[in-house]
């Protein structure tokens, strides 16, 4: 059996800084994941971090980082990235005639990934996808948004605006009644807790089905194998049946946000 | 019994129950007479899972016999395999080369709850002993079936009479639907953070427990055992579902008897009765079973 | 190899079970013990993998151009022992210091400070001085004898249990749990700390009284005894002296005024002194709340008081039970490792010093030496030259961390025996690797007087020695020392240096231990002391009026800073925060502060903040917690990264030179 914990060494090609406290770091190998799936990825010596896939399946590796942690607060500075996965479940865009993705915050690179995938697919047009942030300053990826709106309906807002965004303004879940596609459409998202669950509130009120609606749990992940037991939520290892999972699944479980 | 010993012995690197000053512990043996029938101070879980190991490198591993595991520790083993066999390398690979004889008891114990789970007569293992009187039976799995061909086979009903007549002795808890019974809001959880120390043992000395942590020491990673009633356990940069001790506490009984039913169809506890008995502050996995929820 | 050997953690002295053959460093408590009953805590069962941390010191390093060089043991021996014969030739014996270690087994802290003693010094001391210093001195003076005075064990027969100045479950967990299990059961449970501690939220009474007004507490207590006539006359007539003087002192302290000073409502105090006084055997606990005062050996004494008055002493579930923080400072007090006593505590300054210069053949010194604070004082005034420190590491852990400093940097020479690069050893000359205890033999001597056994179950990384084995070699070199072939060879000698230890054999404490004294007399050692009488006679009841502590807030230092640990770590941190599980549970330095005060001021939780002294300043993390009073923050002292001794001062209590780690006026700079 192969040593599943044994991390493989990637060269990092790119670094960017996107906001004062993320970043995206590009790798010069390409993507086995889904969009929504995530990697461990390893700084020798301090530990391994899980982190979602920012790009789309067969390009290269793109992870965009928030540092939040001992981990994430290092790896930029690395010449070679310990890494292991993909782990976990992507969003289900096959199985949908139309997507919206939502994201809030720092949720946004495995919507990015997804518009990667279905971008490549061919299927941008049957993809919406709105964006939130708490302050222009707070965007990432500002530079792909131009080739984005080309192909898609992106819809981005802030929480507070500042002198120069003369876009929408106000918190994310609103931004649902901007979508064009049909009620039929899967809603995935993705971000703080809070929004994750105003987002499913409104798209529920909008008429959009409670088991089309997907979202992406977040829980300390160690192992990714469904092993190590610290992602247990419900009777789901959230490395294993999640991240991304069928809101109607796990509606009811009482420790679903954090 | 013995010839067969020294048959496995020259296969395997064999391992026994033993005494070391008044407490049962397991250490290598050289004859099936020096394995202790006496109940181990613990549940052996360290074969298959060191409490401390190097993840970045699967070293192979050599076969390994172990005789005198009680049923109830063994069991453990079985209900971990639905989680975790397979998925980790380490655990799949001593698994696999790993030969459990464990014994059955003929006598409860002082404490123990087995015959909750189905008692001590497993229908899963690889060389499963049961005495009577001066005699031992035993039953053997297929994979270990050529250590024993000139034994004569117990045929007919005596497993299940023996199963059936200890049973009758250590009369079961109400443990069938305690997913459905069992209270979020129970005061029993704040009872028991009120008096829990947060020591781990009811994680450590669990047969079926088999969460770890990951983390660097140098240039190794390393899992340890890890224990959910610990805060760090489920704490990450985006906060923590379980602050409160009491939340953690019935996260515990609640993957035992409610998630692990939902997801495996089977509790994840066997009626040992360790974390009872290592527990400093008295908490009883019992009483959880068979407190009157309604009644609050 | 053996599998049974003592946690290497508290005072508390649980025995463990770690089966060696087989795979996977598994650790069980043993369940024969009688102190542990085979439980542990998280300590115990997840604070061993700093055993085989990759940043355990292998090999000795000599530091050259201030760089550490590798060297072999014998080249270290020889400069070790040549720079410090150069010192002693030049400067005399006294310009030369030893810091042993409660972390180390009784051997070794007999031999270290036979090695002081015998070229010549009494500047021998350790951690003890910054513990339970005030217990040695307190209980000596009022009982005859510094320790606990009943077994673990007995605690199970108390009616009532009255802690005061311990957090009990967190740092003696299992002792706590002796405590928890009896309270469930119905007993009485009074809890006397600042702090609400898990103890004090399930307590009948909880008395959270100002920090460092323990004496007034106390004295009330006992005023409210002799008010209702609840004192034991028959104990106070035949066992002990000095009532008359004692109910006059008493007098002043009547609730009512004391309510002033303490916090306490007179009602609450009442009621906690009468259940104490009735509701017999009552056990009093306590630990470094009592005893890190400028008048800790007075609070020491203070609760003796209320044992004698009570005539809750020599009886099962009665007695005073002083809460030992490592794991052998009973033992290495006992051994003699502090300034101002030989082994078995015999003054230096006392003719019973000749027995020691008859065993040792040498004629000793009988002045008393430097304890660790003024050790540091001496190197900064420069009539120190030398200090030899084994297992300690007061960068961390002493008061007044920036005089540490400096007599560090004003020293010559500066060796560091330890299991780590620690902060101090990082500033040494010579660094001699040692084997931590579950490396090597010898024995400890745990919070109830219990001698047990100290096996070797893990083999030592690298060339790293055992303690006694480095200093044996140094002891052969320094001091013209025969030389000991085994741990048992110190021990046979330790039997004759101390009479209450003299009956003690290595294979007579197999397994479970024994409770000095043990001797001819008490052949199976003695699980209950005092029970017809004192080693002194009579038990001393000792008037004790009440002094303020030294820091008091004002408007600029407008908070309470008390120190203490955390359950998860250990000290400095050297062991625990090298043990993953451990350090994942407290990763980084914090204080707690009283939800109200962070709201008043202005911080939320996880926020950095600098707290400020008299003394010194360091920036931390804020915690808010119920748990503590406003006014009063809690600041843990492990974290090597926000040391937070930078703001004790060094205001030590005259009688045992403990300082004040309790009591600090702080501000907090958001």
């Amino acid at each position: 059996m192969e040593n599943e914990y044994r991390p493989h060494t990637l060269k990092m090609s790119k670094m960017t800084e996107e906001t004062p406290d993320v970043y995206t770091i590009e790798m010069d190998s390409k993507n086995e994941g889904r969009a929504g799936q995530f990697y461990m990825l390893s700084v020798p010596g301090v530990g391994e971090a899980p982190i979602s896939v920012a790009s789309g399946f067969g390009r290269n590796l793109i992870f965009t980082i928030r540092d939040v942690g001992s981990v994430t607060s290092k790896l930029k500075n690395l010449q070679f990235v310990g890494i292991r996965g993909p782990y976990g479940t992507g969003w289900p865009w096959k199985e949908y005639d139309e997507v919206i993705g939502v994201a809030g915050g720092i949720g946004i690179p495995p919507i990015r990934s997804l518009l990667e995938e279905m971008m490549d697919s061919g299927r941008q047009q049957d993809l919406e996808v709105m964006y939130g942030a708490r302050t222009p300053s707070d965007l990432v990826y500002k530079k792909d948004f131009g080739d984005w709106t080309k192909s898609i309906n992106l819809q981005i807002t802030v929480d507070r605006a500042n002198a120069e965004w003369n876009g929408n303004v106000g918190f994310v879940p609103a931004l649902l009644r901007k979508a064009h596609l049909s009620r039929m459409a899967a809603v995935f998202v993705i971000g703080p807790p809070l929004m994750m669950i105003n987002t499913v509130k409104e798209a529920l009120k909008l008429g959009y089905r409670e088991d089309r609606i997907f979202i992406s749990l977040e829980r300390r992940m160690e192992c990714g194998i469904g092993v190590c037991g610290h992602c247990n939520i419900g009777e789901h290892y959230v490395c294993e049946s999640g991240p991304i999972i069928n809101y109607s699944r796990v509606r009811n479980d009482k420790e679903l946000f954090l | 019994m013995e010839s067969a010993f020294v048959a496995i012995s020259s296969d395997f690197q064999v391992y026994g129950a033993v005494e070391r000053d008044g407490d049962v512990i397991f250490d290598r043996v050289a004859g099936f007479d020096q394995v202790s029938e006496e109940r181990s101070r613990y549940a052996p879980k360290e074969f298959l899972m060191k409490r401390n190991e190097n993840v970045l490198i699967l070293n192979v591993e050599s076969k390994k016999a172990v005789f005198g595991i009680k049923s109830c520790d063994l069991k453990g083993f079985y209900l971990m395999d639905k989680q975790i066999f397979g998925k980790d390398p380490f655990y799949t690979q001593k698994r696999e080369k790993t030969l459990f004889a464990n014994f059955v008891c003929s006598e409860p114990c002082n404490g123990g709850f087995c015959s909750s789970f189905g008692g001590p007569v497993l229908d899963q293992y690889d060389l499963q002993i049961l005495r009577e009187g001066e005699k031992f039976h035993v039953m053997v799995s297929e994979k270990y079936d050529r250590y024993f061909r000139e034994f004569k086979k117990e045929t007919g009903t005596f497993y299940v009479d023996f199963s059936n007549r200890f049973n009758s002795k250590l009369e079961p808890l109400p443990v069938e639907g305690i997913e459905k019974r069992i209270k979020w809001n129970s005061e029993l959880w704040k009872e028991y953070a009120s008096a829990c120390i947060s020591c781990g043992a009811c994680n450590f000395e669990c047969p079926t427990c088999y969460c770890f942590d990951l983390y660097d020491d140098g240039n190794e990673r390393k899992k340890e055992w890890d224990s959910c009633i610990l805060s760090g356990f489920t704490s990450s940069s985006a906060g923590n579902i379980r602050k409160g001790l009491d939340e953690r506490l019935r996260q515990r009984f609640y993957h035992k008897f409610v998630y692990f039913k939902k997801s495996k169809d089977t509790y994840l506890c066997t009626g040992c009765n360790r974390c009872v008995e290592d527990c400093p502050v008295g908490i009883d996995i019992k009483e959880v079973i068979t407190y009157d929820y309604n009644g609050e | 190899m053996s599998v049974l050997t003592v946690c290497p953690y508290c005072g508390t002295g649980c025995q463990m079970v770690i089966p060696t053959q087989t795979p996977g460093e598994r650790v069980i408590g043993y369940s024969k013990s009688p102190v542990n009953e085979g439980k542990l805590c998280l300590k115990g069962y997840s604070g061993l993998s700093y055993n085989f941390s990759k940043e355990r010191l292998k090999y000795p390093l000599i530091k050259r151009n201030g760089e550490f060089v590798r060297v072999s043991w014998e080249a270290a021996l020889t400069e070790t022992s040549n720079r410090l014969k150069k010192i002693i030739r030049e400067y005399g014996p006294d310009s030369v210091a030893f810091q042993s270690s409660a972390k180390c087994t009784n051997e070794e802290n007999y031999l270290m400070q036979k090695i002081a003693r015998v070229i010549g010094t009494n500047n021998i001391d350790h951690c003890a001085r910054s513990c339970h210093s005030p217990t040695a001195m307190g209980l000596i003076t009022t009982l005859g004898a510094g320790a606990a005075t009943g077994s673990i064990n007995s605690l199970d027969d108390s009616k009532t249990y009255f802690v005061i100045g311990s957090n009990t479950t967190e740092q003696h967990p299992i002792i706590g749990t002796k405590i928890i299990k009896g309270s469930k059961k119905g007993k009485n449970l009074i809890v006397a700390d600042p702090r609400k501690t898990q103890l004090a939220e399930i307590a009948s009474i909880h008395l959270q009284f100002n920090p460092g007004t323990d004496v007034a507490l106390l004295n009330s207590i006992m005023h409210v005894i002799l008010e209702g006539n609840l004192e034991d006359t028959k104990f106070i007539e035949e066992r002990t002296e000095g009532f008359r003087a004692l109910r006059q002192e008493l007098a002043k302290y009547s609730p009512e005024i004391v309510e002033g000073i303490t916090g306490i409502e007179p009602g609450k105090l009442r009621e906690a002194a009468k259940i104490i006084a009735k509701e017999k055997p009552t056990s009093i606990l306590y630990a470094m709340g009592i005893t890190q005062h400028v008048h800790g050996t007075e609070n020491v004494m203070s609760i003796s008081n209320l044992a004698l008055l009570t005539g809750n002493l020599g009886v099962r579930g009665s007695g005073i039970f002083p809460l030992r923080g490592q794991n052998n400072v009973q033992g290495s007090s006992d051994m003699g490792a502090l300034s101002e006593w030989y082994p078995g505590y015999i003054p230096v300054n006392s003719d019973s010093v000749k027995r020691f210069e008859i065993l040792w053949k040498r004629s000793l010194p009988t002045k008393t030496g430097l304890t660790l604070s003024e050790m540091f004082d001496a190197a900064v005034d420069g009539s120190l030259k030398a200090i030899y420190i084994m297992g300690e590491n007061p960068l961390v852990t002493e008061a007044a961390i920036s005089d540490v400093e400096k007599g560090i940097e004003n020293l010559e020479l500066l060796i560091v025996q330890d299991i780590f690069m620690t902060l101090t050893a990082g500033l040494a000359d010579i660094v001699l690797p040692a084997t931590t205890s579950l490396e090597k033999e010898g024995t400890f001597t745990n919070t109830e007087r219990r001698i047990q056994k100290v096996n070797v179950i893990y083999d030592s990384p690298g060339e790293a020695m055992p303690d006694w084995w480095i200093l044996n070699e140094i002891g052969k070199r320094v001091g013209g020392l025969e030389s000991y072939d085994t741990p048992r060879s110190i021990f046979e000698e330790i039997r004759k240096a101390i009479p209450n230890y003299s009956g003690a054999t290595y294979e007579n404490i197999y397994p479970t231990g024994k409770q000095w004294p043990i001797n001819k007399e008490n052949p199976d050692g003695t699980e209950i002391l005092h029970t017809k009488s004192f080693p002194i006679g009579k038990g001393k009841l000792v008037p004790i009026p009440y002094r303020p502590p030294v820091e008091v807030t004002d408007a600029k230092y407008d908070f309470i800073m008390t120190t203490g640990r955390n359950y998860f770590h250990f000290h400095s941190g050297t062991m625990s925060r090298r043990a993953d599980v451990l350090e994942r549970e407290s990763p980084e330095p914090y204080v707690e502060i009283n939800t109200e005060d962070a709201k008043r001021i202005g911080v939320r939780d996880s926020q950095k903040i600098t707290i400020e002294s008299r003394h010194g300043s360091i920036e931390t993390n804020v915690r808010t917690t119920e748990k503590i009073p406003a006014g009063i923050v809690f600041v843990p002292f492990h974290f090597d990264e926000s040391r937070v001794n930078r703001l004790v001062g060094k205001t030590l209590d005259p009688l045992s030179k403990i300082p004040e780690f309790k009591v600090v006026a702080v501000r907090l700079v958001v």
